[in-house]
This record gives structure tokens, C-alpha cells and sequence, in this order.
């Protein structure tokens, strides 16, 4: 992408949402009581400020993609390797399992299965010390956070640690 | 009586291996409880505090402020080393550490830290020393007015940090104001943006934010690239700091310090915005300026100068008016209450002994501080040796537990993945994430100081201007904006 | 730790998960939350009762702070906790009594939770600035009515708000929601703050949290809730004033389960806590913070909490603070 495009798509992007605030969001998901005595005092008039700057914004970015440059930026790093769009979406069904599976499973042992699986995701070339880390950094992070912090770490359903 | 008589009372109560101990024991509790992400200076703090019923007042009080001084050191190891901000307090520090950190520099970049953190340490406890009650009157006169115009003030810092683009920073800075709406209203006790989920009444956790918006798009890059750090001289940072570079830094350093100073002493604002600012400033004043970022030492300074220069000034409040400045102070205040003392203006006359006490034992602790930082500097070294593969998966599951250790609370790691995917939709974008933090963290003081002085006025607006402190910062917020705006129109032409 | 030690701990562990079944409660550490934040008044509470209370219990109590929403977070994350008692709640007025009372958006009701026990009442007090030239509540009333008087909270909902606004009608002012501003703040220490520098003319919140203020001559105290004086309190209790019904209004802590707490494990805590107040050091270190310990047990406590609910919703209802949104 040139920053030209960036800066288009980000302009158009925070007039939609500006647009989206002010007519779903706040009416909504802002509730303000009947009673208020004056409009700067209300609970949704800082959120429609936001609004309304994130629409300046918006358009500021638009005026100003026009003098940006239209080549493809040297540094940018482009999205056109599947495996690694893959990759990502791996990484994003780890994290919703790994929230899933945080009160159920408690916490040391999806750690560990985390841990193992980050680790293949980026293909390490230790896989023997990954595996080897992958059990000790989550037990010993367990002792530390659970017999010196006292925090409470959450143990699920199955498998207690002492 | 006399000063010497003061310091003599002091030295007796201070003046005994236990308390010494517990100062450097607390030291060495603070760097490590800070150097983990999550676990932060407050939490280090609210886990030592239970030891301190059963000792001596000034020993268990020592023991707290050196787990204060040495978390807010602790917290720029991790910033600097694997881009995860220990305590917020060390989120400015990321911007120029962790780069330097990339280009091998590690080391270098820690001893500055050190070097930065330990002289702000010095100039903070003097200014407490000598001016406390000056300044402490001084901090009385903040209402909610003078808050406001501060805070207002602040944000132009936004400039300074937004990198190549104001729009783009602008908008990250936006982004942050909105997602700090969240919870429930000040004065109305309404939800915003909670959707029904008592989880989000609280609004989101600020840690679970810092650590999801620089630490987990690190671990999403890697997802995308495994093999983009391979051939960068990233491993080992044996570089050292050398002297000819703190004294570069100098005026850096000093100025981050007075800043650090004077916000730490007025109650509310604490030491994140505080390295932020003295940072913005230290960029504008510098040759450089267009180093930083990229890794220019001369940042590191600035932004530790700033953070520690808030340690020993928050006590200033809290000793002086009773009155605790942020999250921390609020917890040492507890230390003073459970051993029967009441800080504030008669405790400088019934407990003359005790202050002086604490003046003598925080001078000490700069020593230490500078000896344990040494040896945590060489001890988590090793961290940048570690093949990157294995470092990252072990920074996700370190992340995973500080952040649930934080408030107790898993919805916060979810928290923190979902803000990994927005800081990493940033990254991607070229938009800067330090303007998204500071707006996260200012906004609601601005919401909240502006909606205060309305109530104070029934909705006149003139209050916002009612004295010299309003107008200075008033003042010098339009410089700043003028001086933006020219800055903007320079670039175009050139 | 080596891989062996890891199979030592995952059949220590799977030991443990075996026995639970026939074990007696409490058979593992008890997590005990904390709704508030490290410092306040219900942690320090919460952390003084936790030594000797773990001594009665036997097993050690896991101390863990949720903050957020006005105690809300925590007192939500025991509403969902399983009702084993192996997860406690530390209730305060402000998250038990004032919060249901005043907010109708409150995602839990009083039924929600079983009371095991109430431990300790603060009495409140209500305060303000030697600069502002009040010394007495009748002065303050006269001001009142003058215009321009404003008070100072930790909050929507939170104690202090709740109680200013009951004094206020007590001393029959007509129209409290709009005669006194209410300016609330983030936290008790910003509450203080803000009378101390001017930004509201009065506080009320619990005695501890004025006590030093009071003792440095920063602040001065009008009104004790109590019928018994303060010490270090040089202000005329609630029926010297003539104002019994203030009684009411008075700061506790206590310990809550989720609802559906077994009754054997109720009557334990009773027991415990009977044991742990004994204590001579908790006692001391308590009473040295201006709490009065009141030891109620289960069924008093309910009864207790639900009085004081009942009073507090009425004058919500009453003066229409009442949060819909």
C-alpha cells in the first residue's frame, strides 16, 4: 500500500465511524437521565465532542492524502503471503480459545499449551528447549505469582497445583 | 527546633540495621516486582504492605518507598527490553529503549536508564527535603479549573510523539479518548459503552490496555514475519552507558526532573504523563530531534528523569496535606494510618523525629537504588540473548498472568488480546501508539476536571479562567498550538 | 523444577482433586475478595481481620482485590462464583447498602448474596474547611439556604454521597437535589481533597478516613452519625442534635457468599469470626482506627443489611436520586 492509500482508507474509515458514534452509538449505548440541567453537563456531550473531532480528523486525512506520494512505500510490509494471513488467523483462534479455556482449564495449564503452540506458530529451531520452556516458565510463574505474590491464580476444574 | 536538632531526632529512629534493610530489602522487592510486566510498582507495593504491620513505623514506611523507588526503575527493564511496559509509569521509555534495545544497544540503554532515574531520584527527595511545604500549598491552590487547563496543556505533548504524521497521531490520540469513555459517568453514575457487561462498568483496565498496545502486536508481527528479526543486531547489548552520554543528556535529565517534580506534587496525576511530557520536551529541545524514536539515548534520559522525579515528590502531598497524590501514596498513607501516625501539617511538629527519619533514609536510597539497578541491569541482561522465538511465547504467557494478577480478572486478558489486535491494526496503518496512551490516560481528567468546575459554577464557563495559574497554562497552551501549526506549515514548503 | 518434579506435582495434584469429595470444607485455600482498592478502608479492614481469621479457619484465605464501578466488579465476580464457599465476598455499605438503593442498572440485588457475618461499624462524620468559616451544622444550614453550598463524594452511589445527601434532609432542607451541588470525585482521597482545597464546602464519610484531617486541624468535624462520641472528634453526636434517625447512617464491613451458601458453611463462618474478633491485636489495631467491632452473625447480619437498605432506598426514593439509566 502507498501511504496515499493508507491515508485514504484511514480518512474514510473515521468518517464512518464519527458517523456511527453520533447516530448508533451514542444514542445507543450512552444513556443519559431525563433530568440533566445543562447540555455541557450531560454524559453524552463529551462522546459526541469525540464524535465530532474524530469527523475533522477524518477529513483532515482525506484533504491531506492528496499530496501524499502514490508509490508503494519501501518499508511497508505487504499482505500478499497467504501462509502468513494463515498464521494470523491461527494466532487469533489461540487467544479466543486461550480465553475460553483460562477459567475451565486454569490458568498454568492453558500457559503451558500456549506457550507450546506460539512457539510452533513461529516455527522455532529449538523445538526441544520451546517444549522444555513451555512447561517450566508457566510452573514457575505459578509459584512466583501464586506463593510469593498471593495472587489468587485461577486453577479450573481439573487438575489443582498444590 | 533546630534543623540539627531535627536530624539528630531523624538519625536516632533511622539510625538501625533493621531500617537500612528494610529500605534496600524494599529496593531490591521494588525492581523485580516492577521488571515484571503487570505485577507493577502499585502491586509490589499493596503485596509488601501486610509485612509492614508488624514493624517499626519508619522501618515498614522505608520499606514501602524503596518498593516505590524501585518499581519505577524496574518497570523501564522490560520497557526497554522486550517492549512491555513493566509499570505505566515507564510506557515513555518504550518509544526510544526499545529501539536502541534492536540495534543492540540493550545495555547502554539500561544504564542510562539507571544513571537518568537515580539523579531524578536525588533532585526529587531534595525538592521534597526543602521546599515541601511551599509546594504543597502551592498544590492546594489545583482545583478543578486549574486541573483542567493542565491537563490541557498536556495533551499538546501528543504533537511531540506522534512521529511523521500530526492527522495520524491525531487520530490515535482520538481513539484513546474514546475507549477511556468507557464505564460508568462521573456525575450521572450512567453506563456508557458498558453494554450490559458489569465487567466494563469499571471501564477498561489501563494496564491490560499498555501491555495489549505495545507488547502483543510484537507477538502478532511475529505471527505474520517469524523470521523478520533474523540478521538484525539485536542479540546482546554489552554496549555500556558512557559518561560522556549522561552528560550529553544533562539538561535532559534535570529538566525531566523539576517536571517530574512539580506534577508529582500536585495530587492526581502521577509519573506516566509526567515521563511523557518531560519526553516531548527533552525532543523539542534537542539537535537530534530527529533521532528520536529511532533509538536516541538522550529520550531514555528524559523519560526516566521524568517518571522517578514524581517518586520522591508525591510524598510532598501526602506528608505535607495528609493527601495522597496516585495509587501508590494511597497505599503508603495506609502504612501511616495502621501505625497510628496522621500525616499532614502537625505531623512535621508531633513526629519531627519520623520525617527527618524518612528525609535521611530517602537520600540513602538513591545509593541504593544505584547499586541494586547495577546488578538488576547485568542480571536481566540475558533476556536479549534469548532466541527470539522462545522470548516472545514466554512474554505472551508473562503477559497473561501480570495482567490477571493486576485486578483478578480474566475479562482484562481479554482486554489486553483485543487492544493486541488494535495496536497491531495501528502498526500496520503507520499510526503511533504513544498518542493513543497519553489521550487514555489524560481524557477522562479532562472529562472529568471540565464537568467538576461546571458544577462548581453552575455551567459558567469563566471559572476555567478564574486565576494566574489558569492563565499560565492557558497561556502556554497557545504558544504550543501556534508554534504546531507553524511547524506544520513549514514542512510542505520545504 | 525437572519433569519429574512436574509429575510429583500433577499427582500431588490429582490427589488433592480426588479427595475433595469426601473432605470437609475447608479443605483448600479460600479465596477472599476484596471490591475496593489496596489502601482503602475496606482492604486495611479486610487485611487486619485476615491473620486471625486464618488462624480460625485453618487454611490459608487468598486476599485478592477487583476493583471497579463502586465495588461493583468484585461483588459481581462472588454473584457468579460457585456457591462452595470457597469464594468470599468482604461487602461494604457502599457496594451493599448504598449501591443497590441508588442504582437501578446495579447487574446484582441483595438476594444475590448470603451474609455470614458484619464485623466492624465506622461511624460517619461530616467535615469542612476552617476557611470556609463553618463551625457548626446550623451555620452550615443557614449557608444552605444562602445558595452556593456544594459537596464533595467518592462517586456516584458511593457512601458519602448517599450520606451527605440524608443529612442534608434530615436537617430539612427542601430540596436537596437542587439546593446543594454534589461534585463527586474519583476516590476518597480526592473526596477529602476537595474540600480541603476549596472545590466543595463539606464532606461526610467515615470517621477513619476524616481522623487525621481532624487531628491536624486541616478540617472541621460539625456532626458524628453515632450516639456515642467520636474520639478525637470534637463535634456533638447525631441526638445531641436532635436527628436519632442519622444512627442509621454508619459504615460496616462484612463477609458475603454467593446466594446459595450451604447453611453448615454459614454457621462456620459464624464460629470463625466469633474466634477471630477475639483477637486482642485485631481489636486493638482496629479500635486505633476509630472501628467500633460489632460481631453479628448470620441472621443478624441479613437483618441488619436489609434495615439499612430499606431506609436508604426510601430517601432515594424520596429526594429521586435514583439512577435509571
Amino acid at each position: 500500500m502507498s501511504p496515499k492509500a493508507i491515508q485514504f482508507r484511514l480518512g474514510l474509515g473515521a468518517c464512518c465511524v464519527a458517523l456511527l458514534l453520533a447516530l448508533v452509538g451514542i444514542p445507543g449505548w450512552v444513556s443519559s437521565p431525563s433530568n440533566v440541567s445543562n447540555i455541557v453537563l450531560s454524559p453524552t456531550f463529551w462522546p459526541y465532542t469525540l464524535a465530532l473531532m474524530t469527523g475533522f480528523v477524518g477529513i483532515g486525512l482525506l484533504l491531506a492524502s492528496r499530496h501524499e506520494s502514490p508509490d508503494p512505500d519501501p518499508t511497508h510490509i505487504e499482505g500478499t503471503d497467504p501462509k502468513a494471513w494463515l498464521r494470523l488467523a491461527a494466532l487469533a483462534v489461540i487467544m479466543m480459545l486461550t480465553m475460553f479455556a483460562l477459567p475451565r482449564l486454569g490458568m498454568v495449564w492453558t500457559a503451558m499449551i500456549v506457550f507450546a503452540v506460539t512457539a510452533f506458530l513461529f516455527r522455532t529451531r529449538h523445538p526441544i528447549t520451546a517444549l522444555v520452556c513451555a512447561v517450566l516458565v508457566p510452573l514457575a510463574l505459578y509459584a512466583f505469582f501464586a506463593h510469593v505474590a498471593g495472587v489468587a491464580i485461577p486453577q479450573g476444574n481439573f487438575v489443582r497445583l498444590p | 527546633m533546630s534543623l540539627a536538632d531535627s536530624l539528630m531526632a531523624g538519625l536516632s529512629v533511622v539510625a538501625s540495621f533493621e531500617a537500612f534493610f528494610a529500605l534496600f530489602a524494599g529496593i531490591c522487592i521494588g525492581v523485580v516486582g516492577g521488571a515484571i510486566p503487570g505485577l507493577s510498582a502499585t502491586m509490589a507495593v499493596a503485596l509488601t504492605l501486610p509485612f509492614t504491620f508488624t514493624l517499626q513505623p519508619i522501618t515498614g514506611i522505608l520499606l514501602l518507598l524503596g518498593v516505590y523507588k524501585g518499581g519505577i526503575f524496574g518497570g523501564s527493564i522490560p520497557a526497554i527490553l522486550i517492549k512491555t511496559p513493566g509499570t505505566p509509569a515507564s510506557s515513555a521509555t518504550i518509544l526510544d529503549g526499545h529501539p536502541m534495545a534492536e540495534k543492540g544497544e540493550a545495555g547502554r540503554a539500561l544504564g542510562m536508564a539507571l544513571w537518568a532515574s537515580c539523579t531524578a531520584d536525588v533532585v526529587s527527595n531534595l525538592a521534597l527535603i526543602l521546599f515541601a511545604g511551599w509546594l504543597a500549598s502551592f498544590a492546594l491552590s489545583f482545583g478543578p479549573p486549574e486541573f483542567f487547563a493542565l491537563i490541557l496543556f498536556s495533551l499538546t505533548i501528543i504533537a511531540g510523539v506522534s512521529g511523521e504524521s500530526l492527522l495520524r497521531g491525531a487520530l490515535s490520540a482520538i481513539l484513546g479518548l474514546l475507549l477511556a469513555t468507557i464505564g460508568l459517568d462521573l456525575v450521572y453514575g450512567t453506563n456508557r459503552f458498558t453494554f450490559g457487561d458489569p465487567n466494563m462498568m469499571g471501564g477498561l483496565n489501563f494496564i491490560a490496555v499498555l501491555i495489549g498496545l505495545f507488547a502483543i502486536p510484537e507477538i502478532i508481527a511475529m505471527a505474520w514475519n517469524p523470521t523478520a528479526h533474523l540478521g538484525k543486531a539485536r542479540s546482546l547489548g554489552h554496549t555500556k552507558v558512557s559518561f560522556a552520554d549522561y552528560r550529553r543528556s544533562f539538561r535532559s535529565i534535570i529538566r525531566g526532573s523539576l517536571i517530574g517534580v512539580f506534577l508529582g506534587s500536585i495530587p492526581g496525576i502521577g509519573a506516566a504523563p509526567s515521563a511523557f511530557l518531560s519526553y516531548s520536551e527533552a525532543r523539542r529541545k534537542s539537535p537530534n530531534r530527529e533521532n528520536f524514536g529511532k533509538g536516541e539515548i538522550e529520550g531514555v534520559a528524559a523519560s526516566e528523569a521524568g517518571n522517578n522525579g514524581v517518586a520522591g515528590a508525591t510524598l510532598i502531598p501526602l506528608l505535607a496535606l495528609g493527601v495522597p497524590g496516585d495509587v501508590i501514596t494511597a497505599i503508603i498513607i495506609g502504612a501511616f494510618m495502621i501505625h497510628g501516625l496522621q500525616p499532614g501539617p502537625m505531623m512535621f511538629i508531633l513526629n519531627v523525629d519520623i520525617i527527618y527519619g524518612l528525609f535521611i533514609g530517602l537520600i540513602v536510597s538513591s545509593v541504593f537504588l544505584f547499586i541494586v539497578g547495577s546488578v538488576a541491569i547485568k542480571g536481566f541482561r540475558f533476556v536479549s540473548d534469548v532466541p527470539k522465538r522462545i522470548l516472545m511465547p514466554a512474554v505472551l504467557v508473562l503477559c497473561i498472568y501480570g495482567v490477571f494478577a493486576v485486578n483478578n480478572n480474566i475479562f482484562d486478558v481479554g482486554v489486553m488480546f483485543a487492544m493486541g489486535w488494535v495496536g497491531y491494526l495501528m502498526m500496520r496503518m503507520h499510526i503511533p501508539a504513544a498518542p493513543f496512551l497519553i489521550a487514555f490516560i489524560l481524557g477522562p481528567l479532562l472529562e472529568d476536571n471540565f464537568r467538576q468546575s461546571m458544577l462548581m459554577s453552575g455551567s459558567d464557563p469563566s471559572i476555567l479562567l478564574r486565576g494566574p495559574i489558569t492563565w499560565f497554562f492557558w497561556a502556554v497552551t497557545i504558544i504550543t498550538i501556534v508554534a504546531i501549526a507553524r511547524n506544520i506549515r513549514k514542512i510542505p514548503r520545504a | 523444577m525437572t519433569l519429574k518434579g512436574t509429575s510429583v506435582a500433577f499427582a500431588i495434584g490429582a490427589v488433592l482433586t480426588a479427595s475433595a469429595a469426601v473432605a470437609e470444607y475447608p479443605e483448600r485455600p479460600i479465596n477472599m475478595i476484596i471490591p475496593y482498592g489496596a489502601g482503602g478502608a475496606t482492604d486495611i479492614s479486610a487485611r487486619t481481620i485476615a491473620e486471625p481469621l486464618g488462624n480460625a479457619v485453618g487454611k490459608p484465605l487468598v486476599m485478592a482485590n477487583v476493583t471497579g464501578a463502586g465495588g461493583a466488579t468484585g461483588s459481581v465476580a462472588v454473584q457468579n462464583a460457585k456457591p462452595d464457599g470457597y469464594t468470599m465476598l468482604f461487602a461494604r455499605v457502599g457496594s451493599h447498602s448504598v449501591n443497590p438503593a441508588m442504582k437501578a442498572t446495579l447487574p446484582y440485588t441483595l438476594d444475590d448474596f448470603r451474609f455470614v457475618t458484619v464485623y466492624e461499624i465506622n461511624p460517619a462524620a461530616c467535615a469542612v474547611s476552617p476557611s470556609s468559616g463553618i463551625t457548626t451544622m446550623d451555620a452550615l444550614i443557614a449557608k444552605v439556604n444562602e445558595g452556593g453550598v456544594s459537596y464533595s463524594s467518592s462517586g456516584v452511589g458511593s457512601f458519602p454521597h448517599l450520606a451527605s445527601a440524608m443529612v442534608m434532609s434530615e436537617f430539612g432542607v427542601a430540596d436537596v437535589m437542587n439546593d446543594v451541588t454534589h461534585i463527586p470525585q474519583k476516590g476518597g482521597g480526592a473526596a477529602i481533597t476537595a474540600v480541603l482545597n476549596g472545590t466543595a464546602t463539606f464532606v461526610c464519610t467515615n470517621s477513619s478516613s476524616l481522623a487525621s484531617f481532624v487531628a491536624n486541624k486541616q478540617l472541621i468535624p460539625l456532626l458524628v452519625t453515632t450516639s456515642e462520641p467520636v474520639v478525637g472528634f470534637d463535634a456533638p453526636t447525631a441526638n445531641d442534635l436532635g436527628k436519632d434517625s442519622l444512627n442509621q447512617l454508619v459504615g460496616w464491613t462484612g463477609i458475603a457468599g454467593p446466594d446459595g451458601l450451604p447453611d453448615d458453611v454459614a454457621e462456620k463462618w459464624g464460629a470463625w469470626m466469633a474466634e477471630a474478633t477475639q483477637d486482642p491485636q485485631f481489636t486493638e489495631s482496629m479500635t486505633a482506627r476509630g472501628s467500633v467491632i460489632r460481631l453479628m452473625d448470620p441472621v443478624e447480619a441479613n437483618e441488619f443489611i436489609q434495615g439499612q437498605y430499606n431506609v436508604f432506598r426510601k430517601l432515594v426514593d424520596d429526594l429521586g436520586m435514583r439512577i435509571e439509566g
